[in-house]
């Protein structure tokens, strides 16, 4: 009985010690604030995988072109769109990234990944990591597929 | 040392209660110390819910009968493995049992996802704090493991048919199916919570939401073998109230599974989304309510039972919280993204997402119904196989058949022209097929055979959509067959390990089918040296012996088994007595050949004092599919479940900014 009631004091009193080691360890501290996304955070991650979506999507449309699940005419009308979606994310996510990139400080900036290619590169028609849609039927003899989008430098296509 | 077990889970309903109200406050006002607080108060609380269970092990192994649960769940003749079944034989234990896997979970999700999400983590914690709340409250004031009584000599024992090593492993990955459903039910709730219209709760919960149904799915399957080779009644799934407790929030789960990938791709159906996560944790808690409440032996000794009204009132403001939250929060969750053709993938997911909800409910109406009718007429009117069956051809052959259709459609849209090119093998081959088993005599089932047909489509489409995958990588890559096959793999994980998981689905089904549909039940009453004849076996009962074991008395009759001039071995069926717990069990004899899938099963039905036997006997072909389904779906998840680097990079870079300030 002594044993439990010691153990189950000792057991409550870790716990209490856990619980408020967040106060113990910062008693006063300067800034108690939630790391919440601002609304600029929560526009740029919108975009992202707006993005993101719209590059899967490419990747997802050649690879079924490869394997057969869609003839050439549906992936000539696809694949425009989807260049176009991944186009405006990416030209919408320019002045987010700018103003991403301004308002970091100096030390934290090695530890953020920085995925994107300079805002030069990010030009639609010349982004490398677009595909170029095949040219309408008869203007010229249909050129080899198009690469499989990279969207992220370094990563490899999923086909 | 019931003090001690005691305490611990008054210390775990304090921190629960800490982090659902501190956490909410906190989360609401922004409060960063407090919010850190609370989360390490859900952690605290699994160490609480540890030492609990710590301390009903240890009561069990000393067998402690002054703890009334181990006295009424243990005895001194029980081996001590099965101690482990009677930690979750019996309601308080396995409350605990629940809470302990909820904590652990809870503790683990917010800790992976602390970092990346940290604002997502900090409403997540009151929510699971909630449900932490609820189940240490249960075991601390309505029905606790820790009642203490003065010791008797020896204990009651165990439940015979919980003596058995599938009870070892199979309501733990009941419990772990369970309650991981609740993760993504906190991880959706605590977006809309935080007023968050991403996806990051999703991302968060991917592999959380597929672990629970793959231990849901897997546990289910143990369930039935071991109804197969314990309950000796001839079958795996009786459609009973608590196997259908498991198979709903499993069948809502894999109806979220297909319907997620649509919003992750299109960014479609995020109510229907976030409607199915609830469902899937609200019909979790349902089952658990159904096996505790003592409702399905009777609406009457469900008011008698502790639990029931407060399981019922818990579901209640489950169902009231979602739904109100999810409402509050349409402008968030609405999407002005529509389906661009009725064939394509995302169109082939709804499809299947409304056929999985609607055979979800039809099951749940089986279940009410005796109650409801019990409730309202004061008869109970049951439901039985032919209902259960009916909407399992309704709704589960044309399941089958989408499981081969999917994989051939495009995402957005396929042609007429393409689709007749994708299907030409698969409905080539299962027209053939259909043809050869309905001329050699499978007609006399239809369902039967459509579901062999629709079987072969599916297999046939699977292994046209590997092919045709290796030669697109191939091509691209200019790798050899073996390494194109592995790197399409090993590169979208979750869609090959879909289409293996997929196969394991097939070979269930056709292990159902042929074991169900063309089975063979023989039944006769032999004295020793007479036989039986069943689908070309020749049953000769030898003779009768007795042993006595660790825990029971048991009677066997020897049976030699031959097909034509061959012997195929001696089966030996009978009964054991078990005199503490005061039960006989019934156990079978099974003749596995692993060729061809078929069993021969065998029932001592009924043993006479003269040595004479009752037996019924049992042809199942193909039923060992079932259980070879079950390795293959355990490979397929782990395939879908295996961290992808390339898929971390490209979260890291997507939610980079969290982690880069955490």
């Amino acid at each position: 009985m002594t044993l439990a009631l010691v153990l189950g004091a000792a057991l409550a009193l870790a716990c209490v010690l856990f619980v408020a080691r967040p106060f113990l360890l910062d008693p006063e501290a300067k800034n108690d604030e939630l790391d919440e996304p601002t609304a600029q955070e929560r526009r740029r991650l919108e975009l992202l995988e707006r993005r993101d979506r719209a590059l899967a999507a490419l990747k997802e449309v050649e690879f079924d072109h490869r394997s057969g699940k869609i003839s050439d005419e549906d992936y000539r009308g696809l694949v425009g769109a989807l260049r176009r979606q991944a186009a405006e994310a990416l030209r919408a996510l320019e002045p987010t990234e700018r103003s991403r990139m301004r308002n970091l400080e100096p030390p934290t900036q090695p530890d953020i990944p920085e995925p994107y290619p300079p805002p030069g590169e990010l030009d639609p028609p010349t982004h490398p990591d677009i595909p170029e849609p095949y040219p309408p039927p008869g203007e010229t003899e249909p050129p080899a597929p198009p690469q499989i989008p990279e969207p992220y430098p370094g990563t490899e296509p999923q086909v | 040392m019931a003090e001690l077990g005691r305490a611990a889970l008054v210390i775990c309903l304090g921190l629960s209660v800490y982090a659902a109200a501190a956490g909410a406050y906190a989360a609401y006002r922004g409060r960063r110390r407090l919010s850190l607080s609370a989360r390490n108060a859900l952690i605290a609380s699994f160490v609480a819910a540890v030492v609990a269970v710590l301390v009903l092990v240890a009561a069990f192994l000393r067998n402690d009968f002054g703890f009334t649960y181990v006295a009424e769940h243990s005895s001194r003749r029980l081996p001590a493995l099965y101690t482990f079944s009677a930690l979750w034989g019996g309601q308080e234990g396995s409350l605990l049992f629940w809470l302990l896997i909820l904590t652990g979970f809870a503790a683990a999700a917010v800790l992976l996802n602390r970092r990346s999400a940290p604002d997502l983590v900090a409403w997540v914690v009151p929510v699971l704090g909630g449900v932490a709340i609820f189940f240490s409250f249960m075991l601390v004031a309505v029905s606790s493991p820790f009642d203490t009584q003065p010791a008797p000599v020896d204990g009651a024992g165990l439940n015979p048919s919980l003596q058995n090593l599938h009870m070892l492993i199979h309501p733990v990955l009941l419990y772990l199916g369970y309650v991981g459903l609740t993760i993504p039910f906190a991880f959706g709730m605590g977006s809309l919570l935080a007023k968050r219209g991403d996806e990051r709760w999703i991302v968060a919960t991917r592999r959380w939401t597929l672990a629970a149904w793959g231990f849901l799915g897997i546990g289910q399957l143990i369930g039935a073998h071991w109804a197969y080779v314990e309950v000796g009644w001839g079958g795996y799934y009786a459609w009973d109230p608590v196997e259908n407790a498991a198979f709903m929030p499993w069948l809502v789960s894999t109806a979220f599974l297909h319907s997620v990938m649509v919003q992750e791709k299109k960014g479609m159906l995020r109510i229907w989304n976030m409607l199915l996560v609830a469902g899937g944790f609200v019909l979790a808690l349902f089952g658990t309510f159904l096996t505790r409440s003592g409702i399905l032996s009777s609406i009457h000794s469900f008011t008698e039972s502790p639990l029931g009204g407060w399981f019922l009132g818990f579901i209640a403001i489950v169902i009231a919280f979602s739904l109100a939250l999810i409402f509050l929060r349409l402008p968030l969750l609405r999407t002005k993204t529509k389906l661009d053709s009725l064939a394509s993938r995302e169109a082939s997911f709804l499809y299947n997402n409304l056929l999985l909800v609607a055979f979800s409910l039809t099951i749940l109406w089986g279940v009410l119904y005796p109650i409801l009718s019990e409730a309202v007429t004061g008869q109970r009117n049951h439901v039985s196989g032919p209902y259960y069956n009916f909407f399992l051809h309704v709704f589960g052959l044309p399941l089958l058949l989408l499981m081969g259709i999917g994989p051939l459609l495009a995402w957005r849209k396929t042609s007429l022209r393409t689709l007749a090119r994708t299907w030409a093998w698969p409905a080539a081959v299962s027209l053939v097929v259909g043809a050869i088993l309905l001329a050699l005599g499978a007609g006399s089932s239809i369902p039967g055979l459509i579901a062999y047909t629709f079987s072969a489509f599916v297999i046939v489409s699977i292994v046209v959509e590997f092919v045709r995958g290796t030669r697109a990588r191939k091509a691209v890559a200019g790798e050899s067959w073996p390494t194109a096959f592995s790197s399409l793999v090993a590169r979208n994980r979750r869609r090959y390990g879909g289409y293996v998981i997929h196969a394991a689905i097939v070979l269930l089904a056709i292990g159902i089918a042929g074991s169900s549909a063309y089975d063979t039940t023989r039944e006769a009453k032999l004295r020793p040296g007479q036989s039986m004849e069943i689908r070309g076996y020749t049953l000769t009962y030898r003779r009768l012996v007795q042993r006595e074991s660790e825990n029971a008395r048991e009677v066997r009759a020897l049976v030699d088994v031959r097909r034509g001039t061959s012997s195929e071995g001696t089966l030996s069926a009978g009964k054991n007595n078990y005199p503490v717990e005061r039960q006989v069990s019934n156990e079978v004899a099974i003749r596995s050949n692993l060729v061809t899938g078929e069993d021969v099963y065998l029932i001592a039905q009924q043993v006479e004092t003269d040595g004479t036997v009752f037996f019924k006997a049992e042809v199942l072909p193909l039923v060992n599919l079932i259980w070879l389904a079950g390795f293959i779906f355990i490979g397929g998840t782990l395939i879908a479940l295996w961290p992808d680097a390339r898929e971390s990079r490209r979260l890291a870079d997507r939610y980079g900014y969290a982690a880069a300030r955490a």
